[in-house]
C-alpha cells in the first residue's frame, strides 16, 4: 500500500486552495500511517473545524468530523471507549489553540494514546484570513490590519510542558522529516503532538508579501533551524534569528499514557 | 436510595458504559456513582475539563458502539449545545441527565426548578428532534433512565432525562429490577447507505471499527456522509428527516399518567410539582380533579390532552414561568392557566387548591 | 516507471518544480481546460524512482508525490518495459 490507498479517490481532488500546505501534510501523514501497518477498518480520524479538519473527510478509515475546537475531546471518548482503535486527530492552530486549548492541555495531561497533527498556517483559512493565536507579531491579516499586537503560542513548547509524550514540529518541506517524525508518534504511547508549519498562499501569504507557495516553501527552507543548533546557540549566548523556525523532536518520553490498547 | 444514584443504576442497567462528566450542583452524585461502579462494570468513567469535552467525549464514545451518557445542571447544559446539535446532526444516541437548578445564569445552585424545560427542545441551533424525560420520584430516576437509553438508541438521537433537584436530590425506597427491558440500536447493514433512512426514518448504525469506513460529519451530508452544504434539497431532506423520525413517533412513545379522565378541570404536571398535584388530589378524593401526568414531555403527546373529553380548563403547575403551558396553549381551546413558581420550593396543595377553586368557579 | 502528473488533480501551485532534486518539473506555460497552469515534464525519465524502483522494490525519492497537495503525481508501470537510454547530469 501507500499512502495514496488511504484517501478517498472519489473525494479528490480535494477543497484547499493552490499551494495549501494541508494536502502535503495529509500525504506525510497517511504516509506514515501506511508504515504503520495499520488496518484502515480499525483507524478512526478525528478533526475539528476549519480548512485542515477537512481532512478526516479525505481518509479512507472511519472519520468524526466534529465541532470546532472539540476533536480532541471527541478522540478521547472514542479512545477511552475502545482503546484497541488507531486514531489520528487532525487540527489547526485556531481549532487546537483558540477555540479547543483547554481540551488540548488536557488531552497532553491525559496523555491519551492519540496522534495529533496540527496544520500550523498562522491564520484562520477557511473564514478568509483572521489573526490567529499563533499569528506572529506584526503580521498582517484581515482581524489584525495594523500588524498582530498579541504575542503567538509556542505549540510544541506547551505540548511538552502539558505533558505530552512525544513532541516534535516540522515544516510542510520537510516532508520526509515529516513523515518520520509522525511515524514516531504513531509508536509512542501516550500523546504524541506533531506542529506542521504550513503555508497558507491564500490568506495568509497574499497578506505577507509571500505571494507563491513556492516562495513559502522557500521560506520554509531557509529559515528553519533544527532544535539542536537552536539549543547549542542558546547555551552558547549566541543571538538566534527573531525569525527561525525551530524544527525537529521537542521531546520523546514514556510518561504514564491513558487508553493504550492492552 | 437517591435520585441521582438512581440514576446512575439505571443507566448500568440499560448498558451505559461510558461515563463522561463534570461536577457540577446538584447532578454530581450521578458521576460519583458512576465513578465508583463503571469500572467494575467494564465500562469507563471519564471526568472531563469541561462540559463541552464531556458531551464531546460521549458522542465519541457512543461512535465506537458503547451506550455513553453524562450528567449535569443548567450551566453546563448550556454548555453543551453546541454538540448537541452535532448529535443531532450526526444521529448519535446518547442519554443527558439534566437535574435542574434555578437559573439564568449560576442562579440557585442548590434549589430545584424546571427552566430548562424548552432549552433542551430548542436550545441547539437549527431545526432538531430530541426526547425528554420527566421523573417524579426515586423509582421513575431509574426506569425513566432505562427509557431514555432505549428510546435514544432506538431513534438515534439526544434523549434527556430532566429531572430537577427535588427529585434528584430526594431519597425513597425503590425496587430494582434483576433485569430490564433493553433496547440496542439497530446496525448498519453491509452494502446499505449509512445515512439513508431505515425503517422509521433512523438509519442503521456504523459502528467505527466494524468496516464502514463511514465518514461522519456535522456538517450537511447526503446518505453517503459525504459534505453536501451548498445543495438546497439535501440539507431540507436531511433536517427534515432528523426531526420527523423523533416526532412521527409521537403517539408510539408517548408516556403520561391520566387520572380522572371525566374531570372538567385538569392539572398537566410533570416532575416534582406533579408531587403536590397528587397530594391535592388525595386530599379532594371527591372532586375528582383531572390530572395528566408527562413522564415523556418531549415530543408533546398534544393527543394526551383529548383523553380528557369533558375538560374545561388546564392547569399547569410548574417550576418556570409557564415553558410546558405555553405548549399545552398551542394544542388546545380551552382556558390554560399556569401556576409558575420560582425560588426553589415546590408549590404546595393549599396553593395548588386555590388556584384550582379559582379556575373551578 | 513513469512519471506523470493527474490534470484532474493538479491546480497548478508549481510546488514540485522547487523539491525536485532534478527539476524535472517546470511551470506550466499553456493552461488547460480548467485554467491550471499544469507542470510540464522534463526528461522524466531521469528520475531515480523511475529508474531504480523496481530494482529496488521500494519507493525511492519520492518528495515531488509526497509533496504534491493535491495527490497529482504518480507513477505509472510500463509494460511492455523499454529500455531507454538516459544521461544523468552530476
Amino acid at each position: 500500500m501507500s499512502f495514496e490507498d488511504w484517501l478517498r479517490a472519489d473525494r479528490l481532488p480535494h477543497i484547499w486552495c493552490s499551494g495549501c500546505s494541508n494536502g502535503t501534510i495529509l500525504n506525510c501523514t497517511m504516509a506514515a500511517v501506511d508504515m504503520m501497518d495499520w488496518d484502515p477498518d480499525r483507524t478512526v480520524v478525528v478533526s475539528g473545524i476549519g480548512c485542515s479538519s477537512r481532512a478526516a473527510g479525505y481518509v479512507e478509515a472511519d472519520s468524526l468530523h466534529t465541532t470546532h475546537g472539540r476533536a480532541l475531546a471527541f478522540a478521547t471518548g472514542v479512545k477511552l471507549a475502545e482503546p484497541s482503535l488507531n486514531v489520528v486527530v487532525f487540527t489547526g492552530d485556531g481549532d487546537l489553540a483558540a477555540i479547543g486549548g483547554n481540551h488540548f492541555i488536557h488531552a497532553c495531561r491525559r496523555n491519551i494514546d492519540l496522534t495529533v497533527v496540527c496544520m500550523n498556517n498562522l491564520i484562520y483559512g477557511m473564514t478568509g484570513g483572521q489573526g490567529s493565536p499563533t499569528t506572529p507579531l506584526g503580521a498582517l491579516s484581515t482581524t489584525t490590519p495594523y500588524g498582530a499586537a498579541e504575542p503567538a503560542f509556542d505549540l510544541a513548547a506547551l505540548a511538552v510542558a502539558a505533558g505530552a509524550n512525544y513532541v516534535a514540529r516540522w515544516t510542510s518541506y520537510h516532508v520526509r522529516e515529516l513523515e518520520k517524525a509522525v511515524k514516531a508518534g504513531l509508536e509512542t504511547p501516550g500523546l504524541s503532538f506533531i506542529e506542521v508549519r504550513a503555508g497558507c498562499p491564500t490568506n495568509y501569504g497574499r497578506k505577507n508579501r509571500i505571494r507563491e507557495a513556492t516562495d513559502q516553501l522557500e521560506q520554509f527552507r531557509t529559515r528553519s533551524m533544527l532544535k539542536v543548533k537552536y539549543d547549542r546557540l542558546v547555551a552558547e549566548g549566541k543571538p538566534v534569528p527573531h525569525d527561525a523556525i525551530v524544527v525537529g523532536e521537542f521531546v520523546r518520553r514514556s510518561n504514564p499514557a491513558m487508553g493504550v490498547a492492552p | 436510595m437517591q435520585g441521582n444514584v438512581a440514576s446512575a443504576e439505571g443507566a448500568l442497567a440499560a448498558g451505559c458504559r461510558f461515563f463522561g462528566g463534570y461536577p457540577i450542583t446538584p447532578s454530581t452524585e450521578v458521576a460519583e456513582r458512576m465513578a465508583s461502579r463503571m469500572p467494575k462494570a467494564g465500562g469507563v468513567f471519564v471526568q472531563m475539563e469541561d462540559e463541552i469535552a464531556s458531551i464531546a467525549a460521549v458522542i465519541g464514545a457512543s461512535w465506537t458502539g458503547k451506550k455513553a451518557m453524562t450528567a449535569t445542571s443548567g450551566p453546563g447544559f448550556s454548555l453543551m449545545m453546541e454538540n448537541l446539535g452535532f448529535a443531532v446532526m450526526t444521529e448519535t444516541p446518547l442519554v443527558v441527565v439534566n437535574i435542574q437548578r434555578g437559573g439564568p445564569s449560576t442562579g440557585q445552585p442548590t434549589m430545584s426548578a424546571q427552566g430548562d424545560m424548552l432549552q433542551c427542545r430548542y436550545g441547539s441551533h437549527g431545526d432538531i428532534g430530541i426526547v425528554a424525560l420527566a421523573p417524579n420520584s426515586v423509582q421513575e430516576m431509574h426506569d425513566l433512565t432505562v427509557k431514555a437509553f432505549n428510546l435514544a438508541e432506538r431513534l438515534r438521537c439526544p434523549a434527556f432525562l430532566m429531572a430537577d433537584e427535588h427529585i434528584g436530590h430526594m431519597r425513597e425506597r425503590i425496587d430494582l429490577p434483576d433485569t430490564v427491558e433493553v433496547v440496542d440500536r439497530t446496525q448498519l447493514e453491509p452494502g446499505t447507505l449509512p445515512f439513508a433512512a431505515g425503517p422509521g426514518l433512523v438509519p442503521g448504525f456504523p459502528t467505527f471499527g466494524k468496516g464502514h469506513r463511514v465518514h461522519v460529519t456535522g456538517l450537511t451530508h447526503d446518505e453517503r456522509g459525504y459534505p453536501a452544504t451548498t445543495d438546497p434539497e439535501v440539507h431540507a431532506a436531511l433536517v427534515e428527516r432528523l426531526v420527523r423520525k423523533v416526532e412521527g413517533a409521537r403517539r408510539e412513545i408517548a408516556d403520561y399518567v391520566v387520572t380522572n379522565p371525566d374531570a372538567e378541570v385538569v392539572f398537566v404536571c410533570y416532575g416534582a410539582p406533579s408531587r403536590a398535584v397528587a397530594q391535592l388530589v388525595a386530599d379532594k378524593p371527591d372532586e375528582g380533579i383531572g390530572v395528566l401526568r408527562l413522564r415523556l414531555v418531549w415530543p408533546f403527546p398534544e393527543h394526551a390532552l383529548a383523553e380528557f373529553s369533558n375538560a374545561t380548563a388546564f392547569i399547569v403547575p410548574e417550576q418556570n414561568l409557564g415553558q410546558i403551558a405555553s405548549e399545552v396553549e398551542r394544542h388546545t381551546d380551552l382556558p390554560v392557566v399556569p401556576v409558575p413558581k420560582l425560588g426553589g420550593e415546590l408549590h404546595t396543595p393549599a396553593e395548588l387548591a386555590r388556584v384550582y377553586e379559582g379556575v373551578r368557579r | 516507471m513513469k512519471l506523470a502528473i493527474d490534470e484532474r488533480r493538479c491546480k497548478g501551485c508549481n510546488l514540485c518544480t522547487q523539491v525536485c532534486p532534478y527539476h524535472i518539473f517546470r511551470p506550466g506555460t499553456a493552461a488547460n481546460r480548467k485554467g491550471v497552469l499544469v507542470p510540464e515534464l522534463d526528461r522524466p525519465e531521469r528520475c531515480t524512482n523511475c529508474r531504480l524502483r523496481n530494482l529496488y522494490g521500494r519507493t525511492l525519492c519520492g518528495v515531488c508525490q509526497l509533496t504534491c497537495p493535491d495527490q497529482a503525481i504518480h507513477w505509472q508501470s510500463e509494460r511492455p518495459y523499454e529500455p531507454v537510454r538516459i544521461e544523468v547530469e552530476y
